[in-house]
């Protein structure tokens, strides 16, 4: 039984003809037992946060309770500080000094909006910095820099977004649409230069938002596949796992009905087959799933 | 880097210090791959979900005593098959691990073959079970797992000559079975 079969070779496509059929197998685990596992682990993860936390804790306070540490570590808060004093100067915007002893001219801004950008928000420097630079050229503008809620960074998801649409959309004409979607859903409120609110906010990248749309999608979590496709700009739709598995793919392994048909009426490929070269319409014909099947077909699946 | 683009070791890592969300990456990565070694090796829905379950929670509970030496894989799938035996032995399927899964060997479909028997998936993955368990394992954890032979040698407590053997005839076999299917 052990030996190798004589004048046989190793059947090389056995392995591709197992990947198609379980591509085809429905076969899930349960919702609840990933669930439960996600929650214990979680649970188990919070245990050992607040156990690294309480340990790094006791060892600094025991470390500035020993003698020979103190030297060392009240020297470290003095150059900090004295750092501190040395490099803030250089984040505060340059300040325009005021030429004429009039008054400044009156702004419609309100008042809450005239409070300098706080050190907490540096992206909104940055802006404030820009429109400052903006306003001397114009010289018809209000002295100090003015930071406006309105003129507020835009979330850096959808800066980074908009600075990958020619990568992510892949094309010209798809790039052109996400900056579309990307133009409507900024509130025609003018984005920061993309590098420099990038280096202000660190956000998710929008990949990630391609794996929530398919974990929606997998889960039929129709409120929420709605709120990243109406939410996020240039969201790849049809971006795939490691399997190749799309959104519309996931959903139709699944049975998610109804995320299937929220998928394809935001424009999901109905025919981007997974890594094993079977398509939505397979998924949905070999798991039984005559519903999804007809949606499919009606949005073009081949 | 976000976390869904770090190595599997480096996820470990990060959850072992109280990052839960690297746990998720890592559970949504593997979770599928696990599923069918599981699933196909007991043939029985229940009894997979039992596994999964069990093995997922020992993944969390020990990762803090994992230690990259090997592949996360190779440790996950170590715990899936230790914990598949222990389930085996406990519900006395089978009187011996020397038979682990022959008995898929008569010509009477599985519980999972009889589910999906009608549709093309289902005749695969039929013809699927009825490879001889040891031989079916072997291959499990090489196409699933992506077990060296070596791996699977010290995972089934087996030698090296033995395992190629099993993933040979596994692979011949499960050819034969398919090819209609081709």
């Amino acid at each position: 039984m052990n030996e190798v079969p004589p004048g046989q070779d190793p059947a090389e496509d056995a392995d591709d003809l197992y990947r198609r059929a379980s591509a085809l197998d429905p076969s899930r685990p349960s919702e609840s037992v990933r669930r439960r596992v996600l929650e214990h682990a979680e649970q188990l993860a919070a245990e050992r946060a607040a156990k690294g936390h309480a340990a790094k804790s006791g060892s600094l306070w025991r470390a500035a309770h020993r003698p020979s540490w103190r030297p060392a570590i009240f020297g470290t808060l003095a150059a900090v500080g004295l750092a501190g004093l040395l490099i803030a100067p250089h984040f505060y915007p340059p300040s325009n000094p005021v030429i004429s002893e009039s008054p400044p001219a009156p702004t419609p801004r309100s008042t809450a909006a005239e409070a300098p950008a706080p050190l907490a928000q540096p992206g909104a420097q940055a802006l404030s910095m820009l429109k400052s630079r903006d306003s001397a050229r114009s010289a018809a503008s209000p002295a100090r820099p003015v930071y406006d809620a309105k003129t507020a960074p835009v979330p850096l998801q959808e800066v980074t977004t908009a600075q990958n649409m020619p990568a992510s959309g892949g094309g010209l004409e798809s790039a052109a649409q996400d900056a579309r979607r990307y133009a409507s859903s900024a509130d025609a409120v003018p984005a920061p230069p993309a590098q420099m609110a990038a280096r202000a906010v660190p956000a998710a990248r929008p990949t990630d938002a391609a794996a929530e749309l398919r974990r929606a999608a997998e889960a039929g979590d129709v409120p929420q596949l709605r709120a990243l496709l109406d939410r996020q700009t240039a969201i790849a739709i049809d971006a795939r796992d490691d399997g190749g598995r799309t959104a519309l793919m996931l959903a139709t392994l699944h049975g998610q009905n109804r995320a299937v048909d929220v998928l394809l009426a935001h424009g999901a490929d109905p025919n981007v087959a997974d890594a094993s070269g079977t398509t939505p319409l397979q998924a949905a014909l070999a798991g039984g799933q005559p519903a999804i099947a007809s949606a499919l077909k009606r949005a073009g699946a081949r | 880097m976000t976390v869904t683009g770090e190595s599997d070791e480096t996820l470990m890592a990060r959850y072992s210090r109280g990052d839960a969300a690297a746990f998720e990456v890592l559970y949504r990565r593997h979770e599928m791959r696990v599923w069918r070694y599981l699933e196909r090796n007991v043939g029985n829905h229940a009894t997979a979900d039992e596994l999964m379950q069990e093995v997922w929670f020992a993944v969390a509970r020990d990762a803090a005593r994992y230690e990259p030496t090997a592949k996360f894989t190779t440790w996950l799938f170590t715990i899936a098959h230790n914990r598949m035996i222990d389930s085996i032995r406990a519900s006395r399927r089978q009187t011996s691990l020397d038979t682990l899964g022959y008995e898929a060997e008569d010509s009477s479909p599985g519980p999972l073959a009889e589910t999906v028997a009608r549709d093309q998936a289902g005749a695969l993955i039929r013809a699927f079970e009825k490879l001889p368990g040891e031989q079916r394992e072997a291959f499990l954890l090489q196409i699933e797992g992506d077990l060296s032979v070596e791996e699977i040698a010290a995972v089934t407590e087996s030698s090296f000559e033995t395992t190629k053997s099993r993933l040979r005839y596994a692979r011949t076999k499960l050819r034969e079975l398919l090819k209609d299917y081709a």
